[in-house]
């Protein structure tokens, strides 16, 4: 029995397990559905781990096989964090009652396992499309105003994103014809490199194309918003992992994000707006090892992304309790929450620690790695960016999101403690954060490239072998922390908002319309005057007046010579044919010499023609 | 005149007392200006100096070793550099995203009458 459901459980992609449960769970009822969805992901972290190395399930799709299942350690390393963490913010939504909000969430983890075990372009493609649906489904379920014009902005962008991957994806297709999700395949044709690059680096929320996070997810629900911060930006960061390890554009694009994030937390002054450029911050620094490319780096990367899902749900899950019970989300209105939600606060300060890298959590056994790999390779800018990078982060999640929400000004909030549900889901992930920093070797066994790590994989190697790199990590937090206290005044929060390169769509679009607008008219109504005020009217006059004109002037000579020179008798014969033109009324002579002399033009054009 | 010096210093050591012992109910919710006591700034010095004075019992492993003649390599393997590092990466952060806000901050309703 258990040979029969191993095998089966080998030839089905946990994404079709997921969707296909998404939509089992619609029609039951409340409590079954909330359990059902539970088991579902408690279940998808089973089949991840029952899948066997190497590529099948290959159902033909116009003519391609396609790759549903390409397993391997850097697929099943995101397998398990997609399946895990979606466990964890499903057990912390147990309140939820949204009967759309569990089945979105699972079709959208469901989508991201589908890209993430995808081996062709077909099947990657799809699912990316996917993701992009489901997950907007998490910002609308909000129901406002705001969340519905967010949602349409996000849907946009990623529209936009997907048409400049599929771009790419065709070109690769023309210039190979194969599918294979590899790097080889993909670097065949430079163009068709290039828009798949950006199609992905706009799902990463990459700079510049990186306001659509901070602008969407914090307008999605409470359960959305601890959802949506685990999927997206990984799943791109997979993709890159798979398609651009070592390509030397990433480390720039990875230390300008992971700077970009900073200054914007310390500016922001929502708590999840400051946890959306956290995202872009940690991005940032995956998109950084990724571009460095060793064999170290890529580990690390594949491990930061695993710590880094782990502690922002936690830091997510934790701002929206903070929601829940104060239906506050600002800075400014938040503050002395210790006293009434205080468990909330201690799990928010493991998340903290742990998003810092503070030693003894997951934050320093996985971010380390890829500054390591930084330092081998002797990027020395990159080596600095990530540190400033490492230190930034310290200040604007690891003490200003704690510091202005539980401490700072009392501001008589006496919200209870956050529900049971959400302290469980809360706790299963900070019980990860320190579980994972306490046994390195857990993690390093799962990850690709482990056989490098062996050295480090023991909580001695670490933290007693390498006691300088734990001393020196605490001095760089502690002086962080100091500079926060230090520069308290200033970073006191204004009722303000931060502009973004979302500005070029939201402003810019109107500014661009308005330009259009003034610009076109403009020279509608310049070419309104001219052609049809000025000249048609004079066009008819002179066609009205040209015969009388020319005649006059080809008979004037004649009076003047016969009439000599009487002015009034001459002006008199004008009035005359004016008038005999204006009615059309000749004297029989003047018609036929007309005649006789168009007679004489047609056969003079007739005999030149010929 | 050092009669005047002292009369000022006991009056201010006497608010920053009156400071200490204000319960949180009494401050008004409208006031956001954190207090932040004068022994967590002695904590905070404390811990922060150990963490240097730590430097001197530990063997820290050389950064950079092949690029001799950089000198922020150099400067890596300074003693106190991850301290002085924390320090200047934080302030700085703070300062240029204090000197960015002058252009990048609008009011909250700033984006409202937009699509």
């Amino acid at each position: 029995m258990r040979i029969i459901t191993m095998t089966l459980l080998n030839n089905i992609p946990p994404a079709f397990l997921l969707i296909i449960g998404a939509f089992v769970l619609l029609i039951l009822p409340a409590r079954a559905r909330k359990v059902g969805a539970i088991a579902l992901a408690f279940f998808g972290v089973y089949a991840v781990s029952q899948l066997v190395e190497g590529s099948n399930v290959t159902p033909e799709f116009l003519g391609f096989d396609l790759t549903l299942l390409r397993v391997d350690s850097t697929s099943k390393s995101f397998g398990y964090i997609f399946t895990l963490s979606a466990f964890g913010a499903l057990i912390f939504s147990w309140s939820e009652r949204c009967r759309l909000q569990n089945t979105a969430a699972l079709v959208y983890v469901g989508s991201a396992l589908g890209v993430v075990f995808a081996g062709d372009m077909i099947s990657w493609y799809l699912f990316w499309e996917l993701m992009a649906i489901s997950s907007t489904f998490l910002i609308l379920a909000r129901n406002n105003k705001r969340s519905r014009l967010a949602a349409q902005r996000y849907i946009l962008v990623h529209l936009g994103g997907g048409l400049v991957l599929l771009t790419g994806i065709l070109l690769t297709i023309h210039e190979t014809g194969s599918i294979d999700f590899t790097k080889e395949n993909i670097y065949q044709n430079t163009v068709a490199k290039n828009f798949i690059l950006i199609g992905i680096l706009i799902n990463a929320a990459a700079v510049p194309f990186s306001s659509w996070l901070p602008d969407a997810y914090p307008e999605s629900t409470i359960f959305g918003g601890v959802i949506l911060s685990a999927y997206t930006t990984k799943t791109a960061v997979y993709t890159l992992v798979r398609g651009f390890p070592g390509e030397e554009i990433l480390i720039p694009i990875g230390c300008i994000m992971a700077v970009y994030g900073i200054i914007y937390a310390l500016l922001e002054n929502d708590i999840r707006r400051i946890l959306a450029y956290s995202i872009i911050n940690q991005v940032g620094f995956m998109i950084c090892g990724i571009g460095i490319g060793t064999k170290l780096a890529i580990a690390g990367v594949v491990a930061s992304t695993f710590c880094s899902i782990i502690y922002t749900s936690l830091l997510w899950m934790a701002a929206g309790a903070v929601m829940y019970r104060t239906n506050k989300s600002k800075c400014t209105e938040l503050g002395g929450l210790y006293k009434t939600m205080p468990i909330t606060m201690v799990l928010v300060m493991i998340g903290a620690l742990a998003v810092s890298g503070a030693p003894l959590t997951s934050g320093f056994i996985s971010k380390t790695l890829i500054t390591a790999a930084a330092e081998h390779q002797n990027y020395l800018w990159a080596w600095l960016a990530l540190k400033v990078a490492s230190a930034g982060i310290m200040l604007h999640t690891g003490i200003k999101f704690p510091f202005f929400v539980f401490f700072n000004v009392d501001r008589g909030l006496r919200s209870k403690e956050a529900p049971r549900a959400m302290i469980a889901g809360m706790s299963l992930m900070a019980f990860l954060c320190i579980y994972l920093g306490l046994n390195p070797g857990q993690l390093y066994s799962i990850i690709p490239n482990s056989d490098i790590l062996v050295e480090q994989v023991s909580f001695y190697a670490i933290y007693i072998k390498h006691f300088d790199h734990v001393a020196t990590k605490f001095q760089m937090l502690l002086f962080s922390g100091l500079s926060f206290f230090l520069f308290l005044p200033m970073l006191k929060r204004t009722r303000t908002i931060s502009i973004d390169f979302d500005w070029f769509y939201r402003k810019g679009a109107k500014l661009l319309y308005s330009g259009i607008d003034k610009t076109f008219n403009s020279i509608n109504r310049a070419a309104e005057h001219i052609v049809i005020k000025t000249f048609l009217p004079s066009l008819v006059k002179f066609i009205i007046n040209a015969p009388a004109s020319l005649t006059i002037m080809l008979f004037r000579p004649i009076w003047e010579e016969s009439l000599s020179a009487d002015k009034t008798n001459i002006k008199k014969r004008e009035q005359k044919i004016i008038s005999q033109f204006s009615s059309g009324t000749f004297p029989v002579a003047y018609s036929a010499i007309f005649i006789l002399i168009f007679i004489a033009i047609l056969i003079f054009l007739g005999r030149s023609l010929s | 005149m050092a009669t005047k010096k002292k009369v000022t210093r006991k009056n201010t050591t006497t608010n920053k007392a009156k400071a200490k012992t204000k319960t949180p109910e009494e401050t008004s919710p409208a006031m956001d200006n954190p207090y932040i006591s004068a022994s967590f700034w002695k904590a905070m010095w404390i811990i922060c100096s150990i963490s240097v004075l730590l430097e001197f019992f530990i063997h820290r492993h050389k950064h950079f070793e092949d690029l001799e003649s950089s000198v922020l390599g150099n400067i890596s393997n300074w003693f106190g550099f991850y301290g002085m590092f924390g320090l200047i990466a934080c302030s700085g952060s703070i300062l240029l995203a204090k000197g960015l806000s002058v252009f990048l901050k609008a009011n909250e309703d700033y984006y409202d009458d937009t699509p």
